[in-house]
């Protein structure tokens, strides 16, 4: 139902927005406007704090030093750069393998042990009593600032602070004992498994409300048939968190291409640029080279790559 | 039912609420209006008064100095500033900001005709000069440049960044305690060095002879250029940082070699350890020694049980400072430039030099004034040349590339070729 304002004062509901702004202003707002009108302090938020840069990032790529167009050598030179893309190390030789190749194993490792362990679990919390505080437990590496993430991570596979390393020589492996971070076959490897620590409590938080939104009866129907867990797992529990599943998977991605605190704080990319990711090749560029279009080449790549991931998401959303 | 009552009052209550509405005037929206717009306003303004220094009242105008020192370095460098709040008659709002932010903040700032501090101590010289169109010239406050052991940094025909304390890296550090316990003595050659590492490789619980410092990558680097300074004299250092010579130039190469791949090889030197927990463990007694620069002496429980020698036959050392910069955007240049004058002269840097950590920079300061610990240093670098730092007045990028190759030649010492061509190919 549509309520006009008249002379005599607000109908319901027009009251409170009367009383904050000048009454003659929202008289004058039509209805079908109005939406509009409240997203305004946010849109131009937006639009000073997220699309100007992103547009002058933008611009910034295609330039040269003194701003004049240099077309695509931005990009040309940041994608023949070893420390993007180092195929003459790659497989063959250990790390560094350039830090188009660690983010992209950054996603094949930590997106499928993060989301899995996160879904089992859930699943195993499920039934446990007591398993909101389980859930907590898991959820604080979450909660964790990234950068004390980093630190932790750091101190995880130190030489003398280490619990991996507490554990080696507890298994009577002193001789694998090392600061895993300080080399450079194992500094990525180490980066990824700790920060699955980090996300798992993301994945394990969503897919258990996933499971509540699923019907009991289903399960209930499956035992009469005589399903046994693994089909119940397969043709219930799976489908049934897809949509959570979408929502996982994308923002998983999205966190691992755009990882730098972690690695910035545990390895600054190294040793010998082994763990370099894109987004600090990017820092090192913007605030150690002061070197503005290779800098806005990297953001822009990165920038595009989460395009993709998000686009993919909206879509699978749209479906779900 | 209405969770707020019987459906009936609910009426009662929406109509009353109407009337109010209706009596409320016209004019109260406006007002209302105008007091969130003052608001927003007033933190908005507020947000950017608290962003510029240069507050206070015409009398006592308060200066905001930035530095890079916090907790105990902190507490060593107030006396300074209390003293030159009462001489000066200002009030001083002391921020510190780690060294790497600073990098990150003052371009941008700078850029924007802005500056977040009257006075900044910045500890790299390349940061200094790169930002030198935005600074103002202190040539009138550097008037005595012979009684200093670092230089004034120049650039665009301005003197624009002065040195404060000197800080040295003099060498290895040990415990006395410890090498009285272990029959240990710091070395007088070569040989005796190696030895020394032998022996202390032997004693029970010590698991590398030297702690390796690192964290951002710079006390690897301070390592490196002692050793580059001791075996290729001090004019290599200044060769290397004016790119006269390059990382593969035989010489260079043979220290690497020769004297510091060797050590990485037996593990002489442990794995790349944060360096403040390298302190810790290094106190602790798991290593023997450890390079570092003397702030150490403020860092340790008992600064007195503290030694250090250079490595035998060492000609120079290398020094480091934190300039002080005044920015051309603060509201109190003058009070700022003053200041500086203060922080530089004879008598600030005595109460500096008194608390230790840091020597004075200026050659009239008599040595006794420094507490045990950093007398011995400030006796002990008498007559050596002191260098600037490498990296850090070569900078920028290449000082990363430095720091993170020196962490791969420490874990992987084999790969010293490509660590060197890789340092040549960053500088070009």
């Amino acid at each position: 139902m549509i309520h006009k304002a008249n002379d005599d004062g607000p109908l319901p509901g027009e009251g409170q927005r009367g009383y904050l702004l000048p009454r003659s202003f929202v008289s004058k707002l039509s209805p079908e406007r109005e939406p509009f009108w409240f997203a305004v302090p946010a849109l131009l938020l937006i639009f000073v704090a997220v699309v100007l840069p992103s547009a002058s990032t933008l611009v910034l790529a295609f330039q040269g030093p003194n701003h004049e167009f240099v077309g695509l050598a931005n990009f040309r030179d940041v994608l023949t750069d070893p420390e993007t893309l180092n195929l003459s190390r790659f497989p063959g030789h250990s790390p560094p393998w350039g830090a188009l190749i660690h983010n992209a194993l950054w996603i094949l490792i930590h997106l499928p042990a993060s989301v899995g362990l996160g879904l089992l679990l859930a699943l195993l919390f499920r039934e446990v009593p007591g398993n909101q505080i389980l859930r907590l437990f898991v959820y604080l590496g979450m909660i964790l600032p990234m950068v004390i993430g980093g630190v932790l991570i750091r101190f995880l596979f130190d030489e003398n602070a280490g619990i991996l390393n507490g554990a080696l020589e507890l298994l009577g492996r002193s001789d694998l004992v090392r600061t895993w971070t300080a080399y450079p076959e194992t500094a990525l490897f180490a980066l990824i498994l700790g920060s699955v620590w980090l996300w798992v409590g993301f994945p394990l938080v969503l897919f258990s409300s996933g499971l509540t939104t699923i019907p009991r009866e289903l399960y209930e129907a499956a035992d009469i048939d005589g399903a046994g867990t693994w089909a119940k797992f397969r043709h219930i529990t799976l489908p049934g968190l897809a949509p959570v599943t979408s929502v996982v998977v994308a923002m998983t991605i999205l966190w691992e291409l755009k990882i730098f605190d972690i690695v910035y704080v545990a390895t600054q990319g190294g040793p010998g640029g082994a763990s370099l990711v894109l987004a600090l090749q990017m820092y090192f560029a913007a605030f150690r080279a002061l070197d503005t279009p290779h800098a806005s080449a990297i953001a822009t790549i990165l920038t595009l790559l989460a395009l993709l991931v998000g686009i993919r998401f909206v879509r699978t959303a749209k479906g779900a | 039912m209405s969770p707020f009552g019987t459906q009936k009052g609910g009426d009662v209550r929406e109509k009353g609420r109407e009337r109010f509405i209706r009596n409320v005037p016209r004019t109260k929206g406006y007002v209302a209006f105008a007091f969130v717009l003052a608001l927003l306003l007033a933190v908005t303004g507020c947000a950017g008064q608290a962003a510029q220094p240069g507050g206070g009242s015409e009398e006592t105008p308060t200066l905001t100095v930035i530095g890079p020192w916090s907790g105990d370095e902190e507490k060593q460098f107030r006396p300074v500033l209390e003293e030159a709040e009462k001489e000066l008659g200002i009030k001083i709002n002391y921020q510190s900001q780690r060294a790497e932010d600073l990098q990150n903040v003052l371009p941008a700032q700078f850029s924007a005709k802005k500056t977040p501090g009257d006075v900044i101590f910045v500890s790299s010289s390349w940061l200094v000069t790169s930002n030198a169109q935005h600074l103002e010239d202190l040539r009138n406050i550097w008037t005595e440049p012979e009684k200093f052991r670092l230089s004034a940094v120049e650039a665009d025909g301005k003197i624009v960044g002065v040195p404060y304390a000197l800080v040295v890296k003099p060498g290895f550090w040990y415990r006395k305690s410890f090498f009285e316990n272990n029959g240990l003595e710091p070395p007088k050659s070569w040989d005796d060095f190696r030895n020394l590492l032998a022996k202390i490789r032997g004693i029970s619980g010590v698991k590398n002879p030297i702690a390796s410092g690192d964290g951002v990558g710079w006390p690897l680097s301070d390592v490196v250029e002692h050793f580059l300074i001791t075996f290729g004299g001090p004019q290599l250092q200044l060769d290397l940082i004016d790119n006269k010579v390059n990382w593969q130039d035989p010489k260079v190469k043979e220290i690497f070699s020769e004297r510091i791949v060797p050590l990485l090889q037996d593990k002489s030197f442990s794995d790349p350890k944060e360096w403040t927990n390298a302190v810790d463990l290094w106190w602790n007694g798991e290593y023997g020694l450890f390079f570092m620069g003397n702030w150490i002496t403020g860092m340790v429980k008992d600064p007195n049980d503290l030694g250090v020698f250079p490595l035998p036959d060492a000609k120079g050392i290398v020094g480091g400072t934190d300039y002080i910069i005044v920015p051309a955007y603060g509201a109190h240049k003058d009070e700022a430039k003053k200041l500086v004058e203060f922080l530089i002269s004879k008598k600030g840097m005595e109460i500096r030099a008194k608390q230790g950590g840091k020597l004075s920079s200026r050659t009239d300061t008599p040595t006794d004034i420094y507490p045990p610990a950093d007398r011995a240093v400030a006796e002990a670098i008498q007559g050596m040349e002191i260098l600037p730092d490498l990296d850090d007045t070569i900078g920028g990028k290449w000082q990363n590339t430095f720091w993170d190759r020196l962490k791969l030649l420490w874990v992987k010492p084999g790969d010293l070729d490509t660590v060197l061509k890789t340092l040549d190919d960053a500088r070009e």
